[in-house]
């Protein structure tokens, strides 16, 4: 699945978006958790940090597939 | 022009408030956000606003979809700006017609407040001297 990072999960894990590959059957928790595991950066601000998947915010027990867009959104600031 | 649209350009405000005309209308509210000279007590020259585009255009249809079942509109329309602007700048523009002002007040104060809550945009602020930094924000809402 490809990965995007936001804001200020950008900055802090350095990059825009990258490709995981998980085990079928993964979660959001799951990604979440490698995201973790590659950039401990984010660790810190991990908890204020929402997901969406396929543009649509999405459950930490969401299941995740092959070819899936997920997004790593800090806390937003529109308007 | 389409109703709801996230631009890198710059926002007319007239054209948005256009966009709502409409002859069964008893009135029209425009909101119009731009980029305040201070933050928190500190000289800001300009914002940078990022956008995951895919998702925030899908948002604001969702967000239109919402104000429609609330209030009775006749039209909306909503703009948001990304990129690069500067103090005085519009970065949003919101308006709203229906058949009485109450309503129209209403939908367009829920509009704006649900794009600062539910959208994924983030803005950075850049301060005279050169600092720079995210806005704090809150989780994005559904």
């Amino acid at each position: 699945m490809k990965v995007l990072y936001f804001a200020g999960a950008q900055g802090l894990a350095n990059l825009r978006s990258e490709s995981l590959h998980l085990k079928e059957g993964s979660s959001v928790k799951d990604m979440a958790a490698e995201m973790l595991r590659l950039h401990p950066e984010l660790r810190g601000i991990e908890p204020t940090i929402r997901y969406s998947v396929n543009f649509e915010l999405a459950e930490s027990n969401s299941l995740l597939h092959d070819g899936d867009e997920v997004a790593v959104l800090p806390p937003v600031a529109g308007g | 022009m389409k109703s709801v649209r996230i631009t890198r350009y710059p926002i007319n405000p007239a054209e948005v408030l256009a966009l709502v005309g409409d002859r069964e209308a008893g009135g029209a509210v425009l909101f119009v956000g731009t980029i305040r000279r201070r933050s928190e007590g500190k000289a800001v020259e300009g914002l940078t606003y990022e956008v995951y585009r895919g998702m925030a255009e899908r948002r604001m249809r969702e967000i239109e979809e919402e104000v429609r079942k609330k209030w009775p509109v006749m039209k909306i329309a909503m703009a948001h700006r990304y990129g690069q602007l500067k103090v005085g700048e519009v970065s949003v523009a919101v308006a709203v017609s229906c058949e009485h002002r109450a309503e129209a007040f209403e939908a367009c104060r829920y509009a704006i407040d649900t794009i600062k809550r539910a959208l994924p945009i983030w803005k950075k602020e850049h301060f005279k001297g050169g600092a720079q930094t995210w806005v704090k924000g809150t989780p994005i809402e559904a």
